[in-house]
């Protein structure tokens, strides 16, 4: 493992009920990288970002990562979507769930992590929202919501899986323009899954190209070389 | 207002039932609001049946192997107790193990539910032992609450009363955002079992005192009027408790001054207050819309 590596794929492989979906991944991400995990619908970005996270078991192989995982967490973005409107809970309280990573069973929510959330929230550009009901908001809005929760992680790395899904095209801006400014200000580490080509071609530096069971990492430049997507996509060039 | 006069005085008759009856209707529905989050109010149903046939079978096995218990006495209760709790925190680990696939959830529920109503009812005919007492105890007889029963209630209830409280952010957490818990190295296998144990105690304890009916109405009802009128997680429970406790009591005196069955009364003061805050909420919204050009 080099010394900027945050996270190193040795050989891996990842699936669920014993079914392979990736198979001998191997790969690094480096310190204040920031990364598109793309491909084709049903591909495996999805499963390669919940293997990184830690989500699925490994069938083979192994992720080594250069964080402490228990003191830093990753930060996770998940798609909204997954995520139950019946739970009556305000903004706050959903970017303050965020700091629970470092919080043992019995210890108190502290005023620092109310300070730190509401900073977080800040940053995102919500601050004016705290106690609105988190289901009230807009897709953008809730995707912004969970970065700060993320962000109140404080980690090192930050996955998202598909931030923009759903979202208009105005907001779809925003969130990229943070996440961006994110690893270009702060230094975090970025690695989303998209399909957002053309937008994600203008802001990351390299890409995870995942299909048929491979994943494969290289410069933006070179995996989404315009003939290489023609090849893929055919005339199909703006969205996968 | 003499009956809530009489009610109130230290020397009713009938105290330690309208203890026992705020009691079950404050804690159940604490418990509730994760029925209603998780999406598990069907296991409302199953489980204090399920609960009930553990009591006939702890019954019928003592029947079998030891001879007749005797009524009114410690060891009667403590088989209800051993009974009930053991068949409702395996029926809730099951169902619950299976809480992730949604496809079949319903059948599975519904399957424990018949399986469990038609058990009671076997359990009980082939006890020659059985009686009015013990079909009064599989239904819940507040009434006879004694008072060492309602003491244990008191003392197994504020225990679940304050874990629900000191653990609530790792229950919120594991019940909202499974996913990120795992990614916060959470033991989430061992939050989910103990809230499924505070649960299944809950019922248990909930069941023996005031029946399956009360039992559910109360995991359920409570919750579902304070998810009208929260926004957040702490309101919400303790909104879900207050109802609990106010609706049990106004059902109590219902109950004593009408002449009705305790149980019902209880549920049906609940389910009003149900009705009547949805209505309200949907004559705001209508009234809302109709501002808004």
């Amino acid at each position: 493992m080099t010394n900027t590596a945050l996270l190193q794929l040795r050989d891996l492989s990842l699936g669920y009920d014993g079914r392979v979906v990736l198979e001998s991944v191997s790969l690094s991400i480096e310190r204040g990288e920031f990364l598109a995990l793309l491909g084709p619908n049903g591909a495996g970005k999805t499963t390669l970002l919940r293997g990184m996270l830690g989500l699925i078991p490994v069938l083979a192989g192994q992720i080594e990562y250069g964080f402490d995982r228990l003191a830093h967490p990753p930060g996770y973005v998940p798609q909204r979507e997954t995520l139950d409107p019946i739970f009556p809970l305000t903004v706050f309280e959903v970017v303050l769930m965020g700091t629970y990573a470092r919080l043992a069973p019995l210890q108190k929510v502290r005023q620092r992590n109310r300070q730190l959330a509401a900073l977080c929230l800040e940053q995102v550009g919500l601050a004016h929202l705290a106690n609105r009901p988190f289901w009230a908001l807009s897709g953008g809005q809730k995707q912004r919501v969970l970065i700060a929760r993320a962000l109140a992680v404080e980690p090192e790395i930050l996955l998202l899986d598909e931030p923009t899904s759903g979202v208009d095209p105005g907001a779809t801006s925003a969130i990229m323009d943070l996440i961006a400014r994110l690893n270009h200000e702060r230094g975090l580490t970025v690695v989303l899954v998209s399909h957002h080509l053309r937008l994600v071609r203008s802001l990351v530096r390299s890409v995870i190209w995942v299909e048929e069971g491979r994943a494969t990492k290289g410069s933006t430049d070179r995996i989404l070389a315009p003939e290489r997507v023609a090849d893929i996509f055919g005339t199909l060039t703006g969205t996968v | 207002m003499n009956t809530l006069v009489e009610i109130l005085s230290p020397n009713f008759l009938l105290r330690q039932a309208l203890i026992g009856s705020v009691l079950v209707g404050l804690v159940c529905p604490l418990v509730g609001v994760y029925f209603v989050l998780r999406r598990m109010i069907f296991l409302g149903v199953a489980l204090p049946q399920l609960s009930a046939a553990g009591i006939a079978c702890s019954f019928f096995i003592y029947r079998v192997l030891v001879g007749p218990h005797q009524h009114f006495e410690l060891t009667e209760r403590g088989l209800a107790m051993i009974g009930s709790f053991s068949f409702t925190l395996a029926g809730l680990l099951i169902l619950a193990a299976f809480e992730r696939h949604r496809e079949t959830v319903e059948a599975r529920i519904g399957i424990t539910y018949a399986i469990a109503a038609a058990a009671t009812i076997l359990f009980v005919a082939a006890d020659p032992g059985a009686d009015a007492h013990m079909v009064s105890l599989l239904k819940g007889d507040i009434l006879a609450t004694t008072s060492t029963s309602l003491g244990v209630l008191a003392g197994v209830f504020s225990t679940i009363v304050l874990m629900m409280f000191a653990f609530r952010k790792e229950f919120l957490l594991v019940s909202f955002d499974r996913d990120l818990a795992i990614v916060f190295r959470k033991r989430v296998g061992f939050w989910d079992s103990l809230l499924y144990l505070l649960i299944g105690t809950t019922i248990s304890l909930g069941v023996m005192t005031a029946g399956p009916l009360v039992t559910f109405g109360f995991l359920v009802v409570p919750p579902l009027t304070a998810r009208l009128v929260t926004q957040r997680m702490l309101t919400f429970s303790l909104v879900a408790a207050g109802l609990g406790a106010v609706t049990a009591f106004v059902g109590f005196y219902c109950a004593y001054r009408f002449d009705m069955p305790l149980g019902p009364a209880e549920v049906a003061v609940a389910s009003l207050v149900l009705v009547a805050v949805a209505a309200a909420g949907a004559v705001r919204h209508a009234a809302d819309r109709w501002r808004t050009p």
